[in-house]
């Protein structure tokens, strides 16, 4: 009897607690459903109809202008009419598919049989059933990649040649740098964090510049939010997880974690940078020129030091450095590959955010792994503060030659 | 790790960089064979073309296809033959006008504007008379708005339609002596009258000469334009209020036949009639009976109009355009499909 008795209340309880969360859900539903029975008072249609469309992607195909939009307004947008302007607007036969009626956050493809020659500024505008016009403009048309055995090794390449020679090259520091006293060991660690550091505000720079162009219902800051700050917990937890389970195993290779960290950010931060190029390529608003290719090599060379000075006094097979290598530089080439073929600018935006959490992420276990090493005094020396200097100082100078 | 087998290592990345590097398509990849791109894309731009291939033998590479795809209904398209010529009942001619707001206007095949109109079209509807004859034409406005009826041409202060303005719900007739002859311009001049104008209230008043024009084929165009987003820049341009519906819809002619088209600019911008594969006698403003000179372009400046009388020699396919390409290709080309007679018995035009 007494255990029913207990167990119903228990059940009352339970239920009571279920009721409780549920409720605040369940009265705005019903005040909703007030709201849309009775209306406000207010006249809350819109004198206008609100639409709104967004070019997400324009693509150049000999004799076809391709369009790639989304509707990010609140209602369905019906679209009717095509124009594309050289000097002036001209009207032009369209197809859309799948069909005209674009729906909330749909997304269409425009393809329009133009005549475009390469070099000239257009613009597209659209035309919706109810008068509006969105109208979106191409600086110099180029023709898009199409994705073949032929472009994607080009852009295979230059992902290569941006991303992975680069670091390798700087990894080949490493006997040099064994070659340097101990006492340059915070020097050396101190350059890197001041690398990273320039880097990571780089890459929140690009995330921020790319953001504009982010479709308004996807929130560009919010996802540069999300991205930074879930990706300095995440790679705490998964440092945290890696370190207790070496400890369990008994090694001691903090040093070559820490350096596994670091290729890890900088790499995630690669795929970004590659995405920007790759994107920035297809959408015909950047010529790569052997110059910045050149630029971009420099400025990455210094991601090699970076990737191992934590490792200059600890001895490791030489297999891990062609790892490390890859983890850092590899990425560069999965982001131009994505980036020429299929650029949407979420994809670039949230890639460089990831980035740059890493990258700060990995400028705070440095310092933990200096302050360790070291003492929380060595953060603190002329080594320390010349080392993060000329760290700032290289990323500066070799970011001249990939400045546009 | 020994200090000669990192420089292996390194030796071994430099050959295989040097090595990609030498190997790679690199920036010849992005040039392709320029004979096959242009043949692509004449192919792309052309092909899809061939369903609206005009009754003509050329290259067989045609343009000016329906911008949209989709063409505008037949019965939608305004008739472009003006009513006939001839004396009013009593020496009295007689017109209801009735203003109406936010009438909904295809302008562009699926596009629809909410235009103010005279009896629910855009331009409003000609209207004629012979000189000397009284003009009777009663206003009813049925906008929400005060409207007038302002026409160009010789009448007293009284009937000029623009300081009296008629309120909503209200109505009033003007009645003047129709003078001179010529094509005179009727339009609402309440302010802003730009707006007024621009929204779709004018049309074409034709005042015949008293002994009368030789009876022939007569077409009346109203050129005329749209900006959609009220940014100073129209997005369409038309013959009669619709963009491309003589494009859509050609106007039979017959070959050798004489023609006599009223045309007015009814735009805030300079517009030049021009017809292909023919030239026109041209009677400005169509006040005169003599024409002043034989061309194929003539500027009209902002509410100018003309007389242009022509025939086709040949038969075929003929644009009608406005000269100011931009104009052109925002709607204001339509077509004049020249026929010869035989075929036109066989066929007589809607």
């Amino acid at each position: 009897m007494a255990e029913t008795a207990q167990s119903k209340v228990r059940m009352n309880s339970r239920s009571l607690l279920v009721a409780s969360a549920l409720m605040p859900a369940l009265l705005l539903g019903g005040i909703l459903y007030l709201l849309f029975a009775r209306g406000t008072g207010l006249r809350l249609a819109a004198p206008a109809p609100i639409e709104k469309l967004e070019f997400e992607r324009v693509v150049f195909r000999p004799g076809e202008i391709r369009v790639h939009v989304i509707n990010t307004g609140p209602e369905p947008v019906a679209l009717a009419q095509v124009q594309v302007g050289w000097i002036s607007r001209a009207s032009w036969e369209f197809e859309i598919s799948p069909g005209p009626t674009i729906p909330r956050l749909g997304r269409a493809v425009v393809r329009i049989p133009y005549p475009w020659t390469p070099g000239e500024p257009y613009e597209i505008a659209l035309i919706t059933a109810n008068t509006l016009v969105f109208t979106h403009e191409i600086e110099m048309a180029a023709e898009t990649p199409v994705p073949g055995p032929q472009m994607l090794g080009a852009f295979a390449l230059l992902g290569v040649y941006v991303g992975v020679i680069p670091v390798f090259l700087g990894i080949l520091w490493l006997p040099f740098l064994r070659t340097l006293p101990r006492q340059w060991y915070s020097f050396l660690l101190s350059l890197t964090a001041g690398l990273l550091v320039f880097l990571g505000v780089d890459a929140l720079e690009d995330a921020l510049e790319n953001a504009e162009q982010v479709p308004g219902p996807f929130q560009g800051v919010a996802l540069i939010l999300i991205g930074l700050s879930l990706s300095v917990l995440g790679l705490y937890a998964l440092t945290g997880w890696l370190k207790r389970r070496r400890q369990s195993a008994g090694e001691a290779s903090a040093p070559l974690l820490l350096a596994y960290t670091i290729a890890f950010g900088i790499g995630v931060h690669n795929l970004g940078e590659g995405l920007a190029i790759g994107g920035a390529y297809a959408l015909g608003e950047f010529a790569t020129t052997f110059l910045l290719i050149v630029g971009f090599m420099v400025h990455n060379l210094t991601e090699g030091i970076a990737v191992v000075s934590p490792v200059v006094r600890t001895q490791f097979h030489w297999s891990h450095l062609v790892w490390l290598g890859l983890l850092a530089g590899g990425p560069t080439i999965a982001g131009t590959l994505t980036g020429a073929f299929a650029y949407t600018a979420v994809w670039a935006v949230l890639f460089l955010a990831i980035g740059a959490g890493a990258v700060f992420q990995v400028v705070i276990e440095i310092a933990r792994h200096q302050a360790r090493q070291a003492g929380v005094g060595s953060l603190a020396t002329g080594a320390s503060f010349a080392g993060f200097a000329l760290g700032l100082l290289l990323m500066y100078l070799t970011g001249l030659f990939v400045t546009v | 790790m020994p200090r000669t087998r990192l420089f292996l290592i390194g030796l071994m990345v430099l050959a295989a960089g040097g090595a990609t590097l030498y190997l790679a398509p690199g920036r010849h990849a992005v040039s392709t064979d320029p004979p096959a791109a242009a043949d692509r894309r004449a192919e792309a731009v052309y092909g899809g073309h061939a369903r609206h291939q005009p009754p003509t033998r050329g290259s067989g590479l045609y343009q000016y296809a329906p911008p949209s795809g989709r063409r505008f209904d037949p019965s939608q398209v305004y008739d472009p033959t003006p009513p006939p010529p001839g004396p009013a009942p009593n020496g009295i001619r007689e017109y209801t006008l009735v203003i109406e707001e936010d009438v909904p206007h295809e302008v562009a095949p699926g596009v629809v504007v909410p235009a103010w109109t005279f009896n629910r079209t855009v331009p409003g509807p000609v209207l004629r008379a012979t000189e000397g004859e009284t003009l009777r034409i009663t206003l009813i406005n049925k906008g929400t708005l005060p409207h007038t009826i302002h026409f160009h041409g010789i009448h007293p202060a009284q009937m000029d339609g623009v300081f009296e303005l008629v309120p909503a719900g209200g109505q009033f007739t003007y009645e003047f002596v129709a003078k001179p002859f010529g094509i005179m311009p009727y339009h609402c001049h309440s302010m802003p009258t730009s707006q007024h104008i621009h929204n779709g209230l004018y049309g074409m008043l034709i005042i015949d000469p008293k002994q009368g024009r030789k009876p022939i084929r007569e077409l009346a165009l109203v050129m005329s334009a749209f900006d959609l987003d009220r940014d100073g820049e129209a997005e369409f341009y038309a013959w009669n209020g619709r963009a491309f519906q003589y494009a859509d819809n050609p106007i039979e002619l017959a070959r050798g036949e004489p023609v006599r088209l009223y045309v007015m600019n009814m735009f805030e911008e300079a517009m030049v009639p021009h017809l292909h594969g023919t030239l026109y006698r041209l009677y400005p403003s169509g006040t005169s009976l003599t024409p002043s000179e034989y061309t194929d372009v003539k500027t009209l400046s902002i509410a100018e109009r003309a007389l242009l009388e022509f025939e086709y020699d040949f038969p075929g396919d003929y644009m009608f355009q406005c000269h100011v390409t931009e104009h052109m290709e925002q709607g204001l080309m339509g077509w004049f499909r020249v026929v010869d007679r035989k075929t036109l018995a066989q066929h007589p035009p809607r």
